[in-house]
């Protein structure tokens, strides 16, 4: 059955911090990002999760939503069903199937995957999926210099033209000590060997897009728009070219600099920008990653654009305001 | 501990609180706003529909909440923000409600202004986070 993302909606927090103000305050900043969102000390991946679902929302029938599936590594809770929050929150049906999914960056495209089966086994309309993630380090550590937050949701539909699912390919491997987080800490760690990281990512996102390709019968060319994860933006652009991509593929889904990391979300916020500039038949390519290590390469026709959302991405790189770095230590509770 | 809510009491109101879920009187037509036993309106109607509240409205009255004055549920908002808006709201349905007002534009907050509801932690506490409904300014279209 051919399915399709039919609609879609972001949230990208209010709060921005610049470069320019690590810099000012630390010295240095260890992230190649001209700014980054910030969460304000009222908001979570719930409640921004909530608000991306709205947008995404505004133009279906809600009571026509068979599947939920809510993915984030940073959830308020280690364990407690958090779709219910979402359920009431959006007045959805309470007997509709739901799935959560977290503990690492491939969580986003792992509930989009699991949406996908699970509306095998319901007669509803729609499914929606949710990923919303705001990754934490302790503010000590370099790593938290690029750790941005974001959400966005996609409506998907059962036989209607949109952006059209066309295959995927996983790949996984165990590559230990990058980007990991042991219970009761609030923020992830890593060994910090640069080389060793580059080299997991590059292997991991090289073995699922290539695969991908042979799978599809397809080349780097076929493709309009490529998302690749984004950690960096120079080590995101530098792996596009590796992989055979232009410049122009992979201009407007990099979107990095002004949001920073936003873990789960990362491809997902690109897709969602490619989407709002995208013309009809563009054929698109979104990859996911995890250190520890694992990766997800799913496919894209874009046979029909979307209905003019209110709250693009474009709305959202103008809505915002700068705050401090004391500002962002509060808000981390540090100080 | 600030004014104590138990968590069944809050359970209940989730959909009040969340989405801000409202009941039209069959009696008289108006919306009440949080639901009541008998309208606040008529006070003979008894009998509701549900309705879903837009979340819109214009400010009728406002103010700022400063160091010191917050209540102890809200006292790491306002040791984070320093200050914070308490806005009363008139929403297009027609009840009053007061929340916060979140991302203040920079000009001044006045009656009048188009806010919109957003969903927000409201606090924590017995660490179970409760979430309900703030405002913020409408988006210019």
């Amino acid at each position: 059955m051919i399915k399709s993302v039919v609609s879609h909606g972001i949230y990208i927090p209010f709060l921005r911090i610049t470069r320019e103000e690590y810099i000012n305050t630390l010295g240095s900043c260890n992230a190649d990002i001209k700014e980054k969102a910030v969460m304000d000390i009222d908001e979570d991946v719930l409640t921004m999760a909530v608000e991306a679902a709205r947008n995404a929302s505004t133009e279906i029938d809600i009571s026509q939503i068979g599947v939920l599936t809510l993915a984030s590594a940073t959830f308020p809770y280690a364990e407690r069903v958090m779709t219910g929050t979402i359920i009431q929150a959006l007045g959805l049906n309470k007997n509709i199937l739901t799935s959560q999914h977290g503990n690492s960056t491939l969580a986003g495209t792992e509930a989009f995957l699991s949406a996908l089966g699970l509306m095998e086994e319901t007669e509803a309309k729609y499914a929606l999926v949710i990923i919303s993630d705001a990754p934490a380090a302790e503010a000590s550590s370099d790593m938290d210099h690029g750790f941005g937050a974001a959400a966005c949701a996609f409506v998907l539909a059962k036989a209607e033209p949109g952006l059209r699912f066309e295959g995927t390919y996983a790949y996984s491997d165990e590559v230990p000590g990058l980007r990991y987080r042991l219970p009761g800490d609030k923020g992830v760690r890593d060994i910090g060997v640069r080389s060793y990281s580059a080299m997991a990512h590059d292997d991991t996102m090289q073995a699922s897009v290539q695969e991908l390709f042979n799978k599809m019968h397809r080349t780097p060319g076929d493709y309009q728009h490529v998302v690749l994860h984004q950690t960096s933006q120079k080590t995101a652009g530098a792996l596009a070219k590796k992989l055979g991509f232009s410049d122009g593929q992979i201009k407007i889904g990099l979107v990095y600099d002004q949001f920073g990391d936003t873990g789960s979300c990362s491809p997902f916020i690109g897709l969602c920008h490619v989407l709002e500039n995208a013309g009809k038949g563009a054929k698109i390519m979104i990859c996911s990653y995890s250190p520890g290590s694992g990766s997800h390469a799913l496919s894209f026709d874009y046979d029909n654009q979307f209905p003019d959302s209110s709250k693009k991405l474009q709305y959202f790189l103008n809505h915002k305001k700068y705050i401090s770095y004391i500002h962002y230590l509060k808000i981390k509770k540090v100080i | 501990m600030g004014a104590h809510i138990s968590i069944p009491m809050y359970q209940r109101a989730v959909s009040q609180k969340y989405r801000m879920l409202a009941q039209k009187c069959l009696h008289c037509g108006k919306v009440n706003f949080p639901p009541k036993a008998v309208c606040k309106y008529c006070l003979t109607g008894s009998k509701f529909e549900h309705i879903q509240l837009s979340g819109r409205g214009k400010i009728y009255s406002h103010t700022i909440i400063a160091g010191g004055g917050a209540p102890p549920e809200f006292a790491a908002e306002a040791s984070c923000k320093g200050s914070y808006p308490v806005v009363l709201v008139e929403l297009e349905e027609g009840p009053k409600v007061i929340a916060q007002l979140v991302n203040p534009l920079d000009r001044e907050i006045s009656v009048g202004m188009p806010v919109t509801a957003v969903f927000r932690k409201i606090y924590e506490e017995e660490g179970v986070i409760r979430y309900g409904f703030k405002f913020m300014p409408a988006p210019v279209s």
